[in-house]
């Protein structure tokens, strides 16, 4: 493989092809994602998104990107991106496009579809080793509902449907290790706090042919509760703490690309955000952090 | 019938405030409809809500037109047309304002006919939406005006409104109305209820008439990109970014890759520019910037007209 042309922040573009004048809520993580991924994957993109926070972006007439969009139900962008690959490929056949007119296809779905109601489509989609892109945007909940809990909600957090004290009683679904499962052609785990490593990923990806999958966690000021102004900083503490692995699957191996080299205490990352305030007020749940902390522990334990 | 109307941004908490003063009415024995107007619910985005009121029962639907009682929770909302605060006052609705400036400027300014107030002493320096009781204060002003809700029932309808914030915020937001209705009780009663308005009274709505055509005319395919930057999102913001050339290094790159919002280009000088008609307010480059070139300012200081983006 090429080495990466992406060695500094210089080297990613400035000049941005998404658009501005969306009504996704200011500081969203997951359009930061969004934004800096559709740069590197340029101008021949088409999105097939399906329902979730990521529809606010192209409402008739108004669309921010620079080429087509699909809007899918919930459980079914990788379908749409199975018959979009489908036309263009028959296209290119015929030779009624050429090769250089090609379009790559992104699925854009957030977690509560990826992480449930699309768990299907994608599998199904993987099976069949579609050429295609995948951007889950993970803010951990149903953010454009009010932000109810989804399978991908982190356990104890406060979601609209768990306000009792306890938050959320489950555990975040281990997406990636279902998805790599199916062997793809890629897969990783990003953020847009992280634009390098996120910028090497997708360069990476370009490269193979079948299913590329990502999953970006989207610091999420409106569900998070936490001032839009903090996200970049948020997501680096996802990162630093270890609750966000950053790694990428490849040739039947998993990576860690950016291993934190001392882990800082996750309490850190909870206690900047709302969600998490129970944990710390009126008093300190130990027992609660104690178990997250060792539910990150385990898993680096593991890892390396 | 007593219509009110609540406007504000998202955050301000107009939604609530609407629903405590809808609840206070019925905990009265009145008929009421609450709503707020869906759109944009982002953080900063103009919204309204609005209350209907009245003993007898409600037949009229839809967004109020023609509010007894407009309560403003950020007055830089009055500056620009988007999101209709104005809209269907007559000489005899009431206008509230939170605001620092004198009510007889606004009328002035506004060149409005009907009467203006201020709610009383929550004017600080914080922007808009960190005043954390505002929308609780907003509701108790409304309760006063109309006359007929008492302070028992405010109470009520703010602890059966608030109960799932937790203890102490409700207490925080009772302590803030209750003090807003009691100095507000000159007012009570300000607000008469008005009659039901003729059919013939209505203005026409403003559509289009479209004759029937092929679905490719009706609704045509967007061959344009880009179109969403039609959409002026710089009017969500409280706080303004502002870059002191100074200071900054031109590493042109973090301030440029982390806004989610593509609001910032960079120059062929290589300094980075702002795009006010489209940046949120969300403050992330400021937080990020390396050198600290960038700083925070009210919105509310700045005149609109200045949105054209800074000049290097």
């Amino acid at each position: 493989m090429k080495e990466t042309t992406f060695k500094s922040l210089k080297n990613l573009s400035t000049d941005h092809l998404l658009a501005s004048g969306t009504a996704i809520c200011a500081g969203c993580g997951g359009l930061e994602a969004v934004k800096i991924m559709y740069d590197i994957l340029g101008k021949n993109t088409v999105f097939v998104n399906s329902a979730g926070c990521m529809t606010l972006l192209s409402v008739y007439p108004f669309t921010p990107f620079q080429g087509s969009w699909l809007y899918t139900a919930m459980a079914c962008a990788p379908a749409g991106a199975q018959g979009i690959r489908d036309a263009l490929d028959v296209l290119l056949n015929k030779g009624r496009i050429q090769p250089e007119e090609d379009l790559k296809v992104v699925v854009l779905s957030g977690d509560g579809s990826s992480y449930g109601m699309a768990l299907s489509a994608t599998s199904a989609a993987m099976d069949r080793n579609l050429d295609f892109f995948y951007l889950c945007y993970d803010n951990e909940g149903y953010g454009n509902t009010g932000h109810q809990s989804s399978p991908a909600t982190p356990h104890a957090a406060r979601t609209a449907t768990n306000s009792g004290p306890f938050g959320y009683p489950g555990y975040k679904k281990d997406l990636f290790a279902i998805w790599t499962a199916h062997k793809p052609a890629y897969a990783a785990t990003i953020i847009g706090s992280e634009p390098l490593d996120l910028a090497r990923k997708v360069e990476k990806a370009m490269s193979l042919k079948g299913p590329k999958m990502f999953i970006a966690l989207a610091p999420c000021p409106t569900g998070w509760h936490f001032d839009p102004r903090e996200t970049v900083e948020i997501g680096k503490l996802a990162v630093k703490t270890g609750i966000w692995p950053l790694k990428e699957y490849l040739d039947g191996k998993v990576i860690h690309t950016k291993p934190p080299r001392r882990r800082i205490p996750v309490e850190e990352y909870l206690k900047k955000q709302g969600r998490f305030a129970h944990l710390f007020s009126p008093q300190r749940d130990t027992k609660q952090l104690e178990e997250i902390q060792a539910r990150i522990d385990e898993y680096w334990a593991e890892a390396i | 019938m007593y219509r009110i109307r609540f406007h504000g941004r998202g955050g301000q908490g107009m939604k609530t405030a609407s629903r405590i003063l809808g609840t206070a009415f019925f905990l009265e024995g009145f008929e009421v409809q609450d709503a707020q107007r869906y759109g944009a619910e982002r953080r900063g985005a103009p919204i309204f809500a609005y209350v209907r009121a009245s003993r007898e029962p409600i037949k009229e639907r839809g967004i109020i037109q023609r509010p007894d009682l407009v309560i403003v929770a950020d007055d830089t909302l009055l500056l620009i047309d988007a999101p209709g605060v104005l809209k269907g006052m007559t000489p005899q609705s009431v206008l509230l304002l939170n605001s620092e400036e004198e009510p007889k400027m606004w009328k002035d300014r506004l060149n409005f006919s009907g009467a203006v107030f201020a709610l009383p002493d929550v004017q600080d320096l914080k922007e808009p939406t960190e005043q954390l009781h505002i929308g609780t204060v907003c509701a108790a002003a409304g309760a006063r005006f109309v006359g007929v809700i008492s302070q028992k029932t405010l109470k009520q309808a703010i602890q059966d409104e608030l109960d799932i914030l937790g203890n102490q915020i409700v207490e925080e937001n009772l302590e803030q109305a209750l003090r807003v209705y009691d100095l507000m009780e000159a007012y009570a009663g300000k607000i008469k209820p008005s009659s039901e308005p003729a059919v013939a009274d209505y203005p026409d709505p403003a559509w289009i008439e479209m004759p029937y055509e092929d679905a490719r005319i009706s609704a045509p395919a967007i061959h344009a990109a880009a179109t969403s930057l039609k959409n002026p999102t710089g009017l969500w913001r409280t706080l303004r970014p502002v870059i002191d050339y100074d200071r900054c290094h031109r590493c042109s790159s973090i301030c440029s890759t982390f806004c989610p919002e593509n609001a910032i280009s960079v120059n062929e000088n290589g300094y980075p520019q702002i795009d006010y008609q489209h940046c949120k307010g969300c403050l992330l480059c400021m937080e990020q910037c390396p050198h600290h070139a960038i700083e925070s300012s009210l919105e509310h200081t700045k005149t609109l007209e200045s949105d054209k983006g800074d000049e290097i």
